[in-house]
């Protein structure tokens, strides 16, 4: 089954970025051997990049993930290329956060102040300027491939202690999988190659043109966004025209049993993929339904299996047609099979938005959401705090909350926190243990975000705060003392250095 | 050194002489050979395996053992101390929860000349206990001395989802040793079960009061199990909460958290009633009772009881003390929650496709990692959902284990592991509902639909209908169903 909530789909890991430093020691024989591969190279030589590719480098707030009064910093470099006037595209990933962007041009010297003009998380997708003139002198814009993406005489190019490296790439295949940073599934270009820690946006390119930026790597095989999902969303944003992408928030299945078209009441040959779940959220009007056929997508037809044939790139599945030169809010025209007949759809891309799950996968740009309350550590319960349980969290996190992420969200509750730890205190004695409860009420107030926590706890009844766990295999309600709560916290503050009480997004 | 030495062998012998002189002739070695079920493919057994324990002779010409000695067995056969014959055995009573059973051997010679063990008392902390098995490594019977080390509830491995009674001791108890009878004073004192990976010099014994549970249980012919009070419940330390019940701010009763679904608590018990006291042990603010001197949870009062009775508890309710009567019972959900023994699967195949009900042993099918992702809503179905959403609860949530490949159903995009919602628009609460739905009518095609995400298969009734007895041959099936 395909399924936008379903992660089972294949990724590939990023490999952790090597400091310059450590490169020092390979570079003399790597810079032999750069030589040999550039020269087997059919395209443009690797030096017409010099003037297009900056290396950046950003450092960015981290957060341990269940103590995240405490920042960290963490520095990363990448790449970028000069797209326009004073233009640096790069991807989005590891801009989140950020404290202090710097480029520099030809791979080494200076390094000068930049910032980030434009960012689209889901697209991974980011534009850098720097403000000082002295940086743009020499700097060329580099073209995109527009149109069909070739598959012979592509390169990966980068600056790599002070030099610029060039790969051959050998192409792989076209693939329509989760994107990097987001929950949709979107084009992908894969290519093998022997160049390594690939994915920090170095540029694909061939006979001069860029065909793609770089997201990620597993063994050999690099990932890459191809410029055929680039170009118009950076055309767009140009104009001034960019809603943001959009997406299908339907789950559907392939048929292959010909019972199952025969019960639908199709007639012909079998063909379609089957919906099996249209969620109530995002809203889109009108929807499509459980049991609805997907005969056609945008004019392609789709098949039994779910795919479409692009004419650029072969077989995709038909969820490349919800990004496929199209954005957030726009028509997408459907054929469906309903009811035994068949009949025409518009239907209208909701936009990507991280909070559309119940959990969120990404919370980008914010410092994580905690509460201390007289020794209850409160956290929202989300995506990013399921990883603090280490990437294999789906087999790490205590089951019922890694289980919420296939969870949809309800009219009463759009989101949920999650208690995360208790720090002991004389205040809290009898409820040390508890941990990894996610709050139901607090003070007979349901609790979807956190906000929701501290506005209950004005109100509290006969002098005590009551909070209700979600029923399960666990604690289900701990009682404390209102009136010795703020005292409470203090001295926990104090105890545990936790600078501040609270981080709450405004509601 | 010399006079420590000699220390050690006056207690050592001053231990021995305590003991009977030849407690060995009641103890019996066990071999088993069994078949266990399978899971995934319910009409199907394991291979013959075949493995050792140890036994011993009690009054009534029964012996006793582990109940994990003889699960799934086909065939027992039992040696006496020093004697070559083989005697042939059957299973009496056998109680997994508490992992003990009875065997009688029909041979009437078997008994002839053997003084049956009796049973003492619950041992104390430090006391000496010697443990006779016939362990791997060996033929001959093995004794192992050791000090009773603790006494408390301890989960016991066989049942897996049970904490019961356990003594640990620093006697070696190994593998062979389950089942032979730990001995104190000329009595048997326990009956050896488990270690634990990990811990060394630390076996575990069934006591006395387990022990005893399980055969005044079997009194009546039928072994029904322990029960428990449908409750659970939290420490009651914080001292505002216990002054939000108007409770005295000490170290006495207990917090009654959650009512369990579905148990005869639900009439008596309302979640932040305070057990001060269960029978007659006064319970302590962590939910603790001193029971023969040993602080243990309140769990093993309740574990004094038979099935249906009732237990007497002093509760506090808006700021009074008062007295209710609980009834407990075994648990009729435990069962699938917890490893199963000796009754193999329930399962219904229709065209190739096969249903059983969902239990912790169909999961463990699924291989180490069965609460991961794959096994994500069957896991949630069989051990949350009764506790989240008890209205939604299915009394045996079905689930499409296998499809056995066939012409009729080589289309099924769903192979196996899918929990079934409905069938032909029946709801499936039980696998009687499959049989029902397939034989309901059904306009010439069957329709199953899967949870959660409303995936649904069709099969065309008629070329089911007729595939049906050749993919039975075909897999070796002898019986479509087992009821």
């Amino acid at each position: 089954m395909h399924s936008r909530h379903d992660d089972s789909a294949s990724r590939t890991s990023r490999p952790a970025l090597l400091h310059p430093s450590s490169f020092i020691l390979q570079h003399l024989a790597l810079a032999l051997a750069l030589i040999l591969l550039c020269q087997r190279a059919p395209a443009a030589p690797a030096s017409d990049w010099e003037s297009s590719l900056v290396y950046i480098e950003v450092t960015r707030k981290a957060y341990e993930v269940f103590q995240p009064w405490t920042p960290k910093s963490r520095t990363v470099q990448k790449n970028g290329l000069v797209i326009g006037a004073r233009e640096i595209l790069t991807t989005a990933e590891e801009l989140s956060d950020r404290t202090l962007v710097r480029v520099q041009r030809g791979g080494r010297g200076k390094w000068w102040n930049a910032e980030v003009v434009w960012l689209d998380y889901h697209a991974n997708l980011a534009v850098l300027t720097a403000k000082e003139d002295g940086f743009w002198p020499g700097l060329k814009p580099a073209a995109f491939i527009t149109g069909k993406l070739p598959k012979e005489g592509l390169q990966i190019v980068r600056w790599r202690s002070g030099n610029l490296e060039a790969r051959k790439a050998e192409f792989n295949q076209f693939l329509v999988e989760d994107a990097r940073l987001s929950f949709f599934q979107h084009l992908q270009l894969e290519a093998s190659t022997e160049m390594q820690a690939v994915g920090w946006a170095e540029p694909l390119v061939a006979n001069g043109k860029v065909a793609g930026l770089a997201t990620g790597q597993g063994g050999n095989n690099a990932r890459f966004l191809p410029a055929s999902f680039i170009e118009p969303i950076l055309a767009a944003r140009k104009a001034g025209k960019y809603p943001g992408l959009g997406f299908f928030p339907f789950t559907w299945t392939p048929v292959e049993n010909p019972s199952t078209f025969k019960f639908l009441k199709l007639p012909g040959d079998p063909r379609g993929a089957l919906v099996v779940d249209a969620p109530a959220t995002p809203k889109v009007e009108p929807n499509l339904k459980p049991r609805d056929l997907i005969l056609q997508v945008d004019g392609f037809d789709v098949d039994n299996q779910g795919y479409y044939r692009d004419p650029d790139y072969g077989q995709l599945i038909v969820e490349n047609l919800g990004s496929r030169r199209k954005f957030a809010g726009d028509v997408v025209k459907m054929k469906i099979w309903r009811d035994g007949a068949q009949m025409t759809l518009d239907y209208r891309l909701p936009k990507l938005d991280y909070s559309v799950k119940l959990l969120a996968e990404q919370t980008f740009d914010q410092a994580p959401e905690y509460l201390v309350a007289g020794g209850l550590v409160l956290q929202p319960l989300n995506i990013p705090l399921l990883r603090g349980f280490g990437e294999d969290w789906k087999r790490r996190a205590p089951f019922r909350l890694a289980h919420y992420a296939g969870e949809p969200t309800s009219a009463e509750r759009s989101g949920l926190v999650v208690l995360t730890s208790v720090l002991p205190d004389p205040y809290v004695v009898g409820y040390q243990d508890a941990r990894f409860l996610v709050v139901d009420t607090v003070n007979g107030q349901k609790i979807s975000r956190l906000a929701d926590v501290q506005a209950a706890l004005q109100t509290p009844q006969d002098g005590f705060h009551t909070i209700e766990f979600h029923r399960g295999d666990n604690l289900r309600r701990i009682v404390l003392d209102a009136g010795l709560m703020d005292a409470a916290t203090k001295r926990i503050l104090e105890r545990y250095r936790i600078p501040v009480a609270s981080h709450i997004a405004v509601k | 050194m010399k006079s420590i030495c000699s220390l050690l062998a006056a207690l050592a012998l001053s231990s021995l002489t305590t003991l009977a002189a030849d407690p060995e002739k009641a103890v019996v070695q066990i071999f088993t050979f069994a078949q266990e079920a399978d899971w995934d493919e319910p009409w199907k057994f394991s291979q013959l395996r075949r493995s050792s324990g140890t036994g011993f002779i009690i009054k009534g010409r029964r012996i006793m053992t582990n109940a994990h000695v003889v699960s799934w067995a086909r065939q027992l056969m039992v040696k006496r101390y020093q004697d070559p014959r083989p005697y042939l055995a059957r299973v009496v009573f056998v109680a997994h929860d508490c992992d003990l059973a009875l065997l009688e051997v029909e041979d009437s010679l078997f008994y002839d000349g053997v003084e049956p063990l009796e049973f003492g008392p619950l041992p104390k902390v430090r006391s000496t206990v010697v443990t006779y098995g016939y362990p791997a490594g060996g033929e001959q019977i093995s004794y192992t001395r050791g000090v009773v080390s603790r006494i408390e509830l301890q989960t016991y491995a066989h049942i897996g989802n049970r904490s019961l009674l356990g003594v640990q001791t620093d006697a070696a108890i190994n593998p062979g040793n389950s089942g032979g009878p730990v001995i104190q004073d000329d009595k048997v004192i326990g009956v050896a079960f488990q270690g634990m990976p990990g811990l060394e010099n630390a076996g575990f014994f069934i006591p006395a009061p387990v022990i005893n549970h399980f055969l005044d249980d079997i009194k009546d012919g039928k072994y029904d199990g322990f029960p428990s009070a449908g409750i659970r419940t939290a420490p009651l330390q914080n001292a505002a909460y216990r002054r939000k019940l108007k409770l005295p701010d000490n170290d006495k009763g207990v917090r009654v958290d959650t009512i369990l679904p579905g148990t005869p608590a639900e009439k008596v018990l309302r979640p932040d009633d305070v057990v001060l006291q269960v029978g007659n042990y006064p319970v302590g603010s962590d939910g603790s009772i001193v029971y023969e001197g040993n602080r243990m949870a309140l769990a093993m009062a309740v574990q004094e009881a038979q099935h249906g009775q009732s237990m007497a508890l002093k509760i506090w309710r808006d700021a009074k003390e008062q007295t209710v009567a609980v009834p407990v019972e075994v648990s009729s959900t435990d069962k699938v929650l917890g490893n199963q023994y000796d009754t193999p699967p329930r399962y219904f195949v229709y065209a190739g496709l096969v249903f059983t009900p969902i239990s912790l042993d169909y999961l463990k099918t699924f291989g180490r990692g069965w609460s991961d992702t794959a096994g994500a809503e069957l896991t949630y179905e069989l051990f949350y959902r009764r506790q989240e959403s008890p209205k939604t609860v299915r009394s045996e949530p079905i689930v499409l284990s296998t499809v056995l490949a066939d012409g009729v159903n080589a289309n099924f995009r769903t192979r196996g592991r899918a929990l079934v919602d409905k069938i032909n628009g029946i709801r499936i609460e039980r696998l009687e509902d499959v049989i029902r739905a397939f034989e309901s009518p059904s306009n010439g095609q069957h329709v199953v639909e899967f949870l959660p995400k409303n995936t649904f298969e069709c099969l065309e009734r008629e070329s089911a209908d007729k595939a049906n007895a050749n993919i039975l041959k075909t897999y070796g099936i002898q019986k479509d169903r087992r009821l």
